[in-house]
């Protein structure tokens, strides 16, 4: 049972992950390598701000979504007025220069040896501490950072976005700030991922840089394109499905030694037969036309 | 000191020069973001490993070998990946999400074959040769040597062959050029052998200097990637300049800081770069409607 929760509370962390992800893949067209950054400085923001200064868990939360939104423009203000491949690159660029600091900062961010004993949410005198509890309370936050997306991509300000994906020059003829809305768009992006970044550490109550490396984004970035991107059940689909594919394997009895790549080889050849038979994924709209 | 530091990051950066020309050419005439070149590096890295250290073979059949293996992959991987894609029509946006699938399933298989821990490739203490206050190793010196006269013969071919003309065509329209008679589809073969090829040079040199481990690619497709936008896309010259620049700087960031910090050197570079001159060292400012999408 408690197997079976925990896989459902990283369900709801990593939905939150794809489902801001897709505001920036799926509806603005734009490809992201760094989302496990942001994931990452949302973690690390929150976790120093609950340890080093003692603040509850709400105003860690929202200094740390905050901190990435203020950090997604060292990317999007140089990189976003130009082409697409320069955005994928600088975007790739951040994610390795964030596990960098991560990783050699360790006056502050302990480095490899991670921070441990984090301590788990408080909210309105409720000790979030048994794994059922962590279950509803990841739930409930899940349900409103998606319940804002649903809101955010049905806004006028959705649908541009969408009108920037399907023909960027027509657009901004309509007299749309094409580069003004992606910015936006990238920042909403990031600030959404620093809340499972804040979700992960209470509930794990230990974070390391190794959670939040390249791969980590190559990894949300494969779950929306498997489950398909531009609407949320697609994210939602591809999340369910990414999380309970490496219990299965496990399942399988794969040596442990080569599961690790196994798994990998799995999500790549899935990208690849994705973007060639099925490029909306499982059950997008967006075909990357 | 300095300029022992300077001749080192300088021949680094030739190493990864090679990189950035083989992805250039490729990206330049295809626009294909190759990012599977990457996993070219690495491959061709294990199999030079595989040939010389598991099948003592020599040295030079060795490395012939692994640059005819390397370049029929790299046609394998257009033929297999990205082809079907482009006789669909399907966006680059779909390519390079492919090609980074691509990626991900080569380093792995390679992992599982291998392991993940460095591998060494010639043990022992290379001979050196000091020219002044700088003294090199045999690798460092051969790595100088083949990246003279690759560059130089890349450039004779793209100025002086039909071959060149080819390509120079196919990198100012792609469309123009099965217009003149000529088949795409058989130019991409060639461009992706022979860039597959440049990546097989640089990543069998560098195995030779500093070892090997799954993971070289991925170092390797970001400094070569990133050379080619800051020496200017559609500009091969620029492709070597920014790949030497970017060499420079990281043995300098060793010098003034750590090694650590030497991927975040190439990324500050980029990001300066892009806000200052976007279109890269030697690339003219052009409105972004005229540039190739």
């Amino acid at each position: 049972m408690n197997y079976l929760l925990h896989i459902l509370t990283m369900i709801n962390i990593y939905a939150i992950l794809a489902l801001s992800l897709n505001l920036l893949v799926g509806y603005t067209g734009l490809l992201s390598l760094s989302h496990a950054a942001f994931y990452g400085i949302g973690a690390y923001i929150s976790t120093l701000l609950v340890m080093k200064l003692g603040l509850g868990f709400l105003p860690a939360l929202l200094l740390a979504i905050a901190g990435t939104v203020l950090l997604s423009f060292t990317i999007s203000l140089p990189s976003l007025r130009l082409r697409g491949d320069y955005f994928v690159l600088a975007s790739l660029g951040f994610q390795i220069i964030v596990f960098s600091i991560l990783y050699n900062w360790v006056d502050v961010t302990r480095g490899p040896y991670g921070i441990p004993g984090i301590p788990r949410p408080k909210l309105l005198g409720l000790d979030i501490n048994s794994i059922f509890s962590y279950f509803v309370f990841s739930a409930i936050i899940a349900a409103i950072c998606a319940g804002l997306l649903y809101l955010i991509g049905h806004s006028p300000f959705g649908r541009t976005l969408k009108a920037i994906r399907e023909n960027e020059i027509a657009a901004a003829a309509l007299g749309k700030n094409v580069t003004r809305f992606k910015i936006r768009a990238f920042a909403i992006a990031a600030g959404f991922a620093a809340v499972p970044g804040a979700l992960f550490a209470g509930y794990l109550r230990y974070i390391d840089p190794t959670s939040f490396t390249v791969m980590e984004s190559v990894f949300i970035l494969s779950i929306i394109i498997i489950g398909g991107t531009g609407n949320l059940t697609g994210p939602l689909i591809g999340t369910v499905l990414m999380i309970f594919l490496p219990e299965a394997l496990r399942f399988l009895q794969i040596p442990d030694a080569i599961a690790a790549n196994m798994r990998q080889i799995i999500y790549g050849v899935l990208i690849i037969l994705i973007m060639r038979y099925q490029p909306q994924g499982i059950s997008g709209e967006y075909r990357f036309e | 000191m300095v300029t022992q530091l300077l001749a080192n990051g300088l021949i680094a950066g030739c190493a990864y020069a090679l990189v950035a020309l083989g992805f250039a050419l490729i990206y330049n005439t295809t626009r294909t973001f190759h990012f599977a070149h990457g996993a070219v590096y690495t491959l061709a890295a294990y199999l030079f490993y595989t040939m010389r250290n598991l099948w003592s073979l020599p040295l030079l059949p060795a490395m012939a070998l692994t640059l005819g293996l390397v370049a029929i992959f790299g046609i394998l991987i257009d033929e297999m990946i990205y082809k079907p894609l482009v006789k669909r029509s399907s966006s680059l946006l779909i390519q390079l999400l492919s090609s980074l699938g691509l990626y991900i399933v080569i380093v792995n298989f390679i992992a599982m074959i291998y392991g993940n821990e460095t591998k060494v490739l010639s043990p022992g203490v290379q001979p050196t040769y000091s020219l002044g206050a700088v003294i090199l190793t045999q690798i460092q010196v051969a790595t100088a040597v083949a990246f003279a006269v690759l560059f130089i013969s890349f450039f004779v071919i793209l100025r002086k062959t039909r071959l060149g003309k080819v390509i120079r065509a196919m990198r100012d329209d792609p469309q123009l050029i099965s217009v003149m008679g000529i088949n795409p589809l058989r130019v991409r073969r060639v461009v992706f052998a022979l860039g597959s090829a440049l990546a097989a040079v640089a990543a069998m040199l560098t195995g030779l200097d500093v070892g090997i481990d799954p993971n070289i690619g991925m170092a390797a497709i970001l400094n070569g990637a990133v050379a080619v936008i800051i020496g200017g896309v559609g500009i091969f010259e620029g492709a070597a300049l920014g790949a030497l620049l970017i060499g420079i700087l990281q043995s300098l960031a060793v010098w003034q800081a750590s090694a650590r910090w030497q991927e975040t050197i190439t990324f500050v570079v980029l990001i300066l770069f892009l806000i200052f001159r976007p279109e890269g060292i030697l690339g003219t400012r052009r409105r972004i409607e005229e540039a190739t999408a």
